[in-house]
């Protein structure tokens, strides 16, 4: 459905996106995970011919796309990360509009319409000004409107940004099931736990370059030799993870709230010394698990980075 | 069609914003009122007048002098008071008229007369006028003078004589073809008709420059992006855009000129003509704005740009001081103000509501705004073009 090879765009001396390619097939979900800064917007702006290109080369369903290319445009659907639709307008015109510059016939327009309403769950709301909608709302009108011409791909530009967490789970149920109804989904997110959700293959993109890429599990083989231990931990916690640095096998670590995560070569070889280093640093420890590495050590392990930095 | 969707989208919001209303139909007709009760009846340049004696002679210039419609005569007491009104822009021009002027005509001695303005157009303009009204004035004074030489009859007899005569007989006429409007004639307008246009084009190009704010908010909102990312053009996009603007002015201008006509007794001429010229002008005034939406990256500079640049087009176009003024008195500025379409609107006004001219007659000042409008359009377009592809 959408092949981009080797895209490359710089922004005076900086060189924002440097060799990206990947590929979607229909039906597929493909994540562009990474920091904010890593060249997502970017990458998907000349992948749906915003964008003009210092190089490379984008195909939708094989014909070459550039931004001055209209017809091809009919086959994306794309949701940008900003809110774009008129908020003095009604969810109804909102959606209207954007169906008339789709060359959308009216009756069909009026039916899709419905049809999206439905699916978005705004039905309720349909005459009401956009600038009425809680933050979850709009972002759910904003993905109606990539929706309503029944595009082949959907391009969603990290799309649960501010969002509450509910208003983001019925998000990203609506996302599966496009995906599930055989929509090409472009998704790009900087949050992991969403990648894993819906992706069937994600791109780890840093810097303008992707650093890796495939199904979860084939990232996760990228660290099989690794563990993820997390400790729920109440103290000095920057102090203790400092220690921990300094113990053989371990890879990687990070403080979030009231916990230490580690990556180490075989946990079972240096739990030991984990726990007594942090007993030492004045640490108390509450819970402890062992678990497979996720996506966001496998992230920090690639690029050295947090997904969250 | 698309760009019919996006200009109904464009009026849709317009409309739903209720101050909008005010600013386009209401503030007009109350600025047209307002400025035409107060500088309605004209510019009228003011000549003062130094006249010591107060005898018959000078009685019966004083009267003539009065009754001129070229300009208005303000008595003063004595020279240096004159001057200085001249030199303060009080007064366009001086007047004075020697302590024996009576005596002097009596006795057939020269008479001097002191004539005092500012150099340029408008003091020849004026020392012309008051020749020509001296030159008249004189005429009977001199018959009786010489018949009085002659001592055929008195002065008096014979000055009362010659009057008679000269205001009885034909004489000779000298035909004259007059190439060019002096800016008499041009004071023929009525007292609200040069006042409707000069704000017909003032409101129409500040409404029009308001919605380069609108512009710049679809940009900024990420929507004119999101229509690219469409099937949809950017010259489609920006005519659209440009078609709301237009559909707003065009309404503004027709309501203008409709009102005006009614409550104010405007002339507009003729009015296929006149509806051309608004329909004209109200294209360069959306070019101007998509030109300004697509250079400017945020609407609160963009709205207050607008209006200044609106304010400052008019005023150097001829909207707040007429043509004719600047080019009586800064030939300079006059032509400057050439450089705004203003300029070329309110002259085509001119040849409809003064000499009665009509579609051929505008034509090449149609030519000219629509020339403004194509390059304000292709600036905007490929201004756009790079903001949104970058």
């Amino acid at each position: 459905m959408l092949e981009c090879r080797d895209l490359r765009k710089s922004f005076g001396e900086l060189a924002a996106v440097d060799g990206v390619s990947f590929h979607i097939a229909a039906g597929e979900t493909y994540g562009l995970l990474g920091p904010n800064g890593a060249g997502k917007t970017t990458s998907i702006s000349m992948a749906v011919g915003l964008m003009q290109r210092d190089g490379g080369q984008v195909l939708v369903d094989g014909e070459p796309l550039d931004p001055g290319t209209t017809k091809l445009k009919a086959k994306i659907g794309l949701v940008p990360q900003d809110l774009a639709l008129y908020p003095d307008l009604t969810a109804r015109e909102n959606l209207r509009f954007f169906g008339r510059l789709y060359d959308m016939p009216r009756a069909r327009l009026s039916r899709r319409v419905d049809e999206v309403l439905e699916i978005i769950g705004l039905s309720d709301r349909a005459n009401d000004r956009a600038d009425t909608f809680s933050g979850g709302m709009k972002r759910r009108l904003n993905i109606g409107i990539g929706l309503l011409h029944a595009p082949g791909l959907l391009v969603l530009d990290e799309p649960t940004v501010g969002v509450d967490p509910q208003s983001r789970n019925a998000i990203l149920e609506s996302i599966e099931q496009l995906g599930s109804e055989g929509l090409a989904v472009l998704y790009t997110t900087h949050y992991m736990e969403e990648a894993e959700r819906l992706c069937d293959r994600i791109g780890i993109i840093d810097r303008g370059q992707i650093k890796a890429e495939g199904t979860r599990r084939e990232l996760a083989q990228i660290l099989s030799q690794h563990d993820r231990v997390r400790l729920s931990a109440t103290g000095p916690l920057h102090e203790g993870a400092e220690a921990l640095r300094r113990i053989a096998g371990v890879q990687q670590v990070d403080v979030t709230d009231g916990a230490i995560d580690v990556l180490v070569e075989q946990a079972g070889n240096s739990l030991m010394a984990i726990l007594s280093a942090l007993d030492q640093s004045g640490v108390s420890i509450t819970g402890v698990e062992i678990d497979e590495p996720n996506l966001e050590a496998v992230f920090l392990h690639l690029t050295g980075r947090s997904l969250r930095d | 069609m698309k760009a019919l969707a996006i200009a109904a989208s464009n009026l849709r919001r317009f409309a739903r914003e209720r101050a909008n209303v005010f600013f386009v139909l209401i503030l007009p007709m109350l600025l047209i009122l307002v400025l035409g009760s107060v500088f309605g009846r004209g510019f009228e340049p003011r000549v003062g007048l130094v006249a010591p004696e107060s005898g018959d002679l000078t009685q019966s210039l004083v009267e003539e002098l009065e009754a001129h419609e070229g300009f208005a005569l303000h008595r003063h007491g004595d020279r240096d008071t004159v001057v200085r009104g001249v030199e303060r822009g009080e007064l366009e021009a001086g007047l004075i008229l020697p302590p024996n002027y009576d005596a002097a005509i009596r006795a057939g001695d020269a008479v001097e007369i002191d004539f005092i303005a500012r150099p340029g157009q408008a003091a020849l303009s004026l020392r012309r006028s008051i020749d020509t009204l001296l030159a008249e004035q004189m005429m009977p004074p001199r018959i009786a003078g010489f018949v009085a030489e002659q001592g055929a009859a008195t002065f008096d007899q014979a000055l009362a004589q010659a009057a008679t005569v000269n205001a009885d007989t034909d004489g000779v006429n000298v035909a004259a073809t007059v190439a060019g409007e002096s800016f008499i004639t041009r004071r023929n307008w009525g007292q609200f008709d040069l006042g409707a246009q000069q704000q017909l084009m003032l409101f129409m190009f500040l409404t029009s420059l308001a919605g380069s704010a609108a512009l710049v908010q679809t940009r900024r909102l990420g929507i004119a992006r999101r229509m690219f990312a469409t099937p949809t053009t950017v010259r489609t996009i920006l005519l659209g855009e440009g078609l709301g603007r237009f559909g707003v002015a065009l309404v503004q201008g027709v309501y203008i000129m409709l009102g005006t006509m009614v409550v104010f007794g405007v002339r507009w001429g003729d009015p296929l003509s006149a509806v051309l010229i608004v329909v004209a002008f109200g294209l360069v005034g959306s070019g101007a704005a998509m030109l300004m939406g697509a250079l400017f990256s945020s609407d609160q500079q963009a709205a207050p740009v607008g209006v200044f640049l609106g304010l400052g087009a008019a005023a150097l176009g001829g909207c707040m001081l007429p043509l004719y003024v600047m080019e009586l008195f800064a030939p300079a500025i006059w032509t400057a103000a050439h450089v705004m379409p203003h300029a070329w609107a309110l002259e085509a006004f001119e040849v409809l509501a003064i000499h009665d001219g009509g579609v051929a007659d505008v034509l090449p000042f149609l030519g000219i705004l629509l020339a403004y409008a194509a390059a304000f359009y292709a600036l905007a377009i490929w201004r756009l073009r790079v903001v949104l592809t970058r």
